[in-house]
């Protein structure tokens, strides 16, 4: 019966249409858009991985070996398996052309390659044709880099090849073209006599399998697992044929829905503040139907159940323009992507950004709306302000529950539940330093304003600012959490990049190289040795392998998912402890021990890892398998990016295995040129890879990382932006008043413009300065305790946040300005009688 | 005879309504002369208060001419308007219209400031002491009643001495005592700083303590002798 009383009053009031509610619905379906946006990208880019999977993948399956081919029965259990099978090498390599020399990913195919897809060049030949007669095809960025052009001759190794065409789409890259080497394909049959491939070169081989119709994946892999044993094999399958990107997209974007969700906070204190001004709008409205018997129930359900009305119109518009823009701007975010993507309204992310707005909008609603239940007959006559009045508990408790669950909710689709109480926490340490920020201004524009005597204009700002119905904490709540991300994203981005390229070029060498050859070794050295510019050279027997077991239990059960079991790392062996290597415990085998293998492991990864003296470590190396008791631990500092190993074995473990070695080489900038032509030319199997080159890579993609978390930022300052209008449009009549009494006093226009300028302006950089605040502190600790960088203030960036809080309040200020200083006197104040 | 501080001729008023112009006040003619105590009467609607917005520029005669100081109202810019109250014209309203988010004492002073006055805040102080809210000076309008509301805007009306002191209703918001007492210290600032006062009110026996009454009806002015005249 009050249901349908409260739906019948609902749809009464609602009739005069949506004239309040402008900010409300805006801020509702901004948030909604955001997180819906999100969702729907990178839903489309998982949809499009695993409808592509195949042809990321190369093939149905692919077995991946470590530093060797595979050996005739493995090869035979393929052929037998499968329908068609390709073999590939990838290695890292220099291509040469002219005294132009560059770093390049190798992919050495065979004629059956691509399996899945095809590969598109320019000019448009078919890749067989471009693969013949000792011809190779190569991405444009390295022929940009070597200015080279299809026709010209490189050469790979010790060998020339003619550059038949330029490579426009690799159906099987994974990496989105990020790596340290742009790709070059060759045929594997022309690389006898290059020089490459041989014994102890770093690469990979992949056996790309196309398996018959109706094949079970699950089944195959695990006779893969049986047939390869102890080979140190690794299986993909078309299932998640770029496990790596997935995972990528995948977590960056929970990131950038958590950062969404920091919008939805905003939104909600515009959401919340738009409710207070209609109510405010409504309290005769409200004591009327009180006086007249409606009680508070009935109250409380007429305007819940318009909340819930516009709640869903919000939520809807929100999601149409969420998904429908990613699908309109398809075609241009798909040419952007380095993957695959699909685009289409996916349920999920729909599901998923309404329940976030919907318990938003609960959560920011409910405590306006259990005010308006308190509003009493008897404000008829006198004014009863409820806005201070704390709600019943009962109110307090749902509240508190609705902020529960969306917590629990946010964490559950994440995934990261740590990532997310974190984000929860932070949004709301951020909230209510604001909330104090905002009252802290206040107090001292009280304090500031009889220092203002004589500056007219600024002692109006700084009374309005102080005074009764003050925005200030509107103002630095709705601008503050967004520029807050905004301040740490750009603090921590600029820590980093000085970091990287600062900092680490005075302790990190110039070049690595790898692949020298162990009868290369002297005269490499010779001609390092004789150079003024070099200042330091590390050498060191270099193995690729994959530790398999810990104590005899497989690794993973015992290490879990830790970075060093992910995949292959570098092992050296050594007779004496290397230079500048510390022990922090156990004892240095002897120089001449011959004994059962013995391992020294980095200390910190060990402890990570929970290992300690007298563990053995089984690794696969080569496809055997090798066990050695760990007998040391060592600092290794990677921070330098100097030479480190995890590992390093006594020299009889390894020193018969087929290996080469990596050098790094510290040098002045001056002599970095000549070190390179002349070790390339001396030596065309080695491989340079140029710190400097790398470090740059490494900062473009932070650098995209920080720009698409920016982006999440704007969608939060936008929403922000949207707040700080309504409460402009709910203030504009105050402000109009002011103006006309201000007017009869005799002030100008000008000057009532330039007061109300310079109130906005203050309240913009005072929200600036306190999300400044923030920013540096939350930059300060994710520097410190994330990146385990050192830490200084960038203010250059800084002075950016505090200088567009207060442009970002002007504008939104301005926008309402205009109607008070042009409005007669005599009509404002009339209306005011 | 000195020229007049208030001149009309022939000015009117006509409003846009909704249900097209509305005929305010029509062809006006009044002159006021320094020192004048001018008493506006006449029934609700009458015009009264608009007649008084002509007078401080706040509106725009729409026909005629309104001289206030030598100053055509009329063809004033807004600017120039504000200037001439700034300077010369000091209203009291009857809702008071103090600015809400200023205390009593940066609301009166806030007219001084404009004009540039050094002392502004001292003098402001002085107004309100002398009114008797020296003790209110740092409340705000809404921390006040309605009596002490109308002080502060009858001290910042006052504070920069102006020439033209117009009062609108001035005591309609407020209880007989209090408006009696408010009325007084109109009256006590018009004759300490000899300032020419129009009041606007519909009370006759509160129109009658100045020395000229005018009555406005359906638009027209008359002016009749107050039974006991009071000169400035």
């Amino acid at each position: 019966m009050k249901l349908r009383l409260a739906a019948r009053l609902a749809g009464r009031e609602l009739r005069g249409g949506l004239h309040g509610f402008r900010i409300f619905l805006a801020c509702v379906i901004l948030g909604v858009a955001a997180i819906a946006a999100v969702g729907t990208v990178r839903e489309s880019i998982a949809e499009g991985l695993a409808q592509e999977g195949a042809t990321l993948l190369g093939g149905d399956a692919e077995i991946e070996l470590t530093y060797r081919f595979a050996n005739p029965d493995e090869l035979a259990w393929m052929q037998d398996t499968a329908t068609r099978v390709s073999e590939i090498a990838d290695f890292r390599s220099m291509a040469v052309f002219g005294e132009e020399r560059s770093l390049t990913q190798v992919k050495a195919v065979d004629t059956a390659y691509p399996l899945v897809g095809t590969v598109d060049l320019s000019p448009d030949i078919p890749l067989e044709q471009a693969l013949a007669d000792d011809s190779l095809v190569m991405h444009p960025t390295l022929a940009d880099r070597l200015g080279a052009a299809p026709g010209d001759t490189v050469t790979l190794g010790s060998k020339s090849f003619t550059l038949r065409a330029l490579i426009e789409r690799e159906p099987d890259s994974r990496t989105g073209g990020f790596g340290l080497g742009p790709r070059t394909i060759v045929l594997r049959s022309a690389l006898d006599g290059a020089g490459l491939l041989e014994p102890g070169t770093l690469f990979s081989s992949h056996y790309r399998l196309d398996l018959p119709p109706g094949t079970n994946l699950d089944a195959t892999r695990a006779e893969a697992e049986t047939a390869l044993e102890g080979s140190g094999m690794r299986w993909s399958d078309a299932r998640n044929g770029a496990p790596g990107v997935a995972e990528f997209v995948e977590r960056l974007g929970a990131f950038l829905i958590l950062v969404g969700l920091s919008g939805l906070a905003v939104g909600g204190v515009g959401i919340s503040a738009a409710l207070r001004a209609y109510l405010s709008g409504k309290t005769q409205t409200i004591a009327i139907l009180r006086s007249l018997g409606a009680d508070q129930r009935t109250i409380f359900l007429t305007y819940l159940m318009q909340v819930a009305v516009l709640g869903v119109l919000g939520i809807t518009l929100g999601l149409a323009l969420g998904v429908g823009l990613p699908v309109l701007l398809s075609p241009i975010i798909t040419a952007q992507l380095p993957v695959p993507a699909v685009f289409a309204a996916y349920p999920g992310p729909m599901a998923e950004a309404a329940i976030y707005s919907a318990l938003s909008i609960l959560i920011f609603t409910l405590w306006p709306l259990a005010q308006a239940r308190d509003i009493r007959p008897a404000a008829l006559y006198r004014d009863a302000d409820t806005s201070g009045t704390l709600p019943g508990a009962g109110f307090i408790l749902t509240t508190a529950a609705l902020i529960a669950a969306l917590v629990w909710v946010a964490a559950w689709f994440s995934g990261n539940s740590t990532l997310t109480y974190w984000t929860a926490g932070s949004i709301a340490a951020a909230l209510v330093v604001l909330a104090l920020a905002g009252l802290a201004l206040r107090a001292a524009a009280r304090r500031l304003r009889p220092l203002a005597r004589g500056r007219t204009a600024l002692g109006w700002a700084l009374g309005a600012i102080a005074g009764p119905r003050s925005t200030a904490s509107a103002v630095v709540l709705s601008l503050g959490l967004g520029l807050s991300v905004l301040a740490a994203v750009g603090q921590v981005d600029r820590n980093l990049r000085d970091a990287i390229t600062r900092d680490l070029p005075t302790r990190a060498p110039s070049f690595f190289f790898v692949d020298i050859q162990r009868d290369q070794m002297p005269d490499f050295s010779a001609r390092l040795d004789s150079d003024k510019g070099v200042t330091r050279v590390d050498a060191a027997p270099m193995l690729r392998g994959i530790i398999s077991e810990i104590n005899g239990q497989p690794a993973a059960q015992v290490a879990g998912q830790h970075w060093v079991l992910q995949g292959d790392r570098g092992v050296s062996y050594a007779a004496a402890l290397p230079e500048r290597s510390t022990l922090t415990a156990g004892d240095w085998w002897g120089e001449d021990y011959d004994g059962p293998p013995q391992v020294s492991f980095a200390a910190d990864e060990a402890q990570e890892m929970g290992l300690k003296l007298g563990d053995e470590i089984t690794l696969n190396i080569l496809g055997r398998d090798l066990t050695a008791e760990i007998t040391s631990f060592r600092e290794v500092d990677f921070s330098t990016a100097g030479m480190g190993f995890i590992m390093i074995l006594n020299e009889a473990a390894l020193v018969n295995a087929p290996h080469s070695y990596i050098a790094t080489v510290y040098s002045d900038a001056e002599s970095e040129t000549a070190i390179l032509r002349d070790l390339s030319r001396q030596f065309p199997n080695i491989t340079a890879i140029s710190v400097r080159d790398a470090v740059t890579r490494v900062s473009d993609l932070l650098g995209s990382l920080a720009s698409a978390t920016a982006w999440g930022a704007a969608a939060t300052l936008l929403t922000g932006f949207m707040v700080l209008i309504g409460a402009a449009a709910a203030d504009a009549r105050a402000r109009s008043y002011e103006a006309a009494i201000l007017k009869v006093l005799g002030a100008s226009r000008a000057r009532i413009l330039w007061g109300l300028s310079l109130r906005a302006a203050l309240l913009g950089a005072a929200a600036g300065s306190v999300a400044l605040g923030a920013g540096i502190a939350g930059a300060w600790a994710v520097s410190h305790y994330v990146m385990e960088t050192s830490f200084a203030i960038a203010w250059p960036p800084a002075l950016g946040i505090v200088a567009g809080g207060a442009l970002i309040s002007l504008l939104a200020g301005l926008a309402f300005a205009l109607g008070p200083i042009s409005a007669r006197p005599a009509q404002v104040l009339r209306s005011r009688e | 005879m000195t020229d007049p501080v208030l001149s009309l001729r022939e000015a009117a008023l006509s409003l846009q309504g909704n249900a097209g112009p509305v005929e305010i006040l029509e062809a006006i003619s009044l002159d006021v002369h320094r020192g004048d105590t001018l008493g506006l009467v006449g029934p609700s609607g009458s015009g009264k208060s608009s007649l008084l917005m002509l007078m401080g520029g706040l509106e725009r005669a729409t026909g005629g001419t309104v001289t206030a100081l030598g100053h055509d109202l009329t063809t004033m810019s807004e600017d120039a308007l504000a200037r001439l109250r700034r300077d010369h014209i000091g209203v009291v309203f009857q809702s008071f219209h103090l600015i809400p988010t200023m205390t009593a004492l940066e609301n009166v002073a806030t007219p001084l400031e404009l004009a540039g006055a050094p002392d502004a805040f001292a003098r402001a102080e002085e107004e309100l002491t002398a009114l008797g809210l020296g003790k209110r000076l740092n409340h705000y309008p809404s921390q006040l009643s309605g009596g002490e509301q109308q002080r502060v805007a009858l001290a910042r009306a006052a504070a920069p001495r102006p020439d033209i002191l117009l009062a609108d209703e001035p005591t309609g918001n407020l209880d007989s005592t209090t408006g009696t007492a408010i009325i007084d210290l109109l009256f006590g600032l018009q004759e300490r700083h000899g300032a020419t006062l129009v009041l606007v009110t519909h009370d006759p026996g509160l129109a009658d303590r100045c020395a000229r009454v005018a009555e406005l009806s359906d638009g027209h002015l008359t002016e009749r002798q107050p039974p006991k005249a009071r000169t400035a």
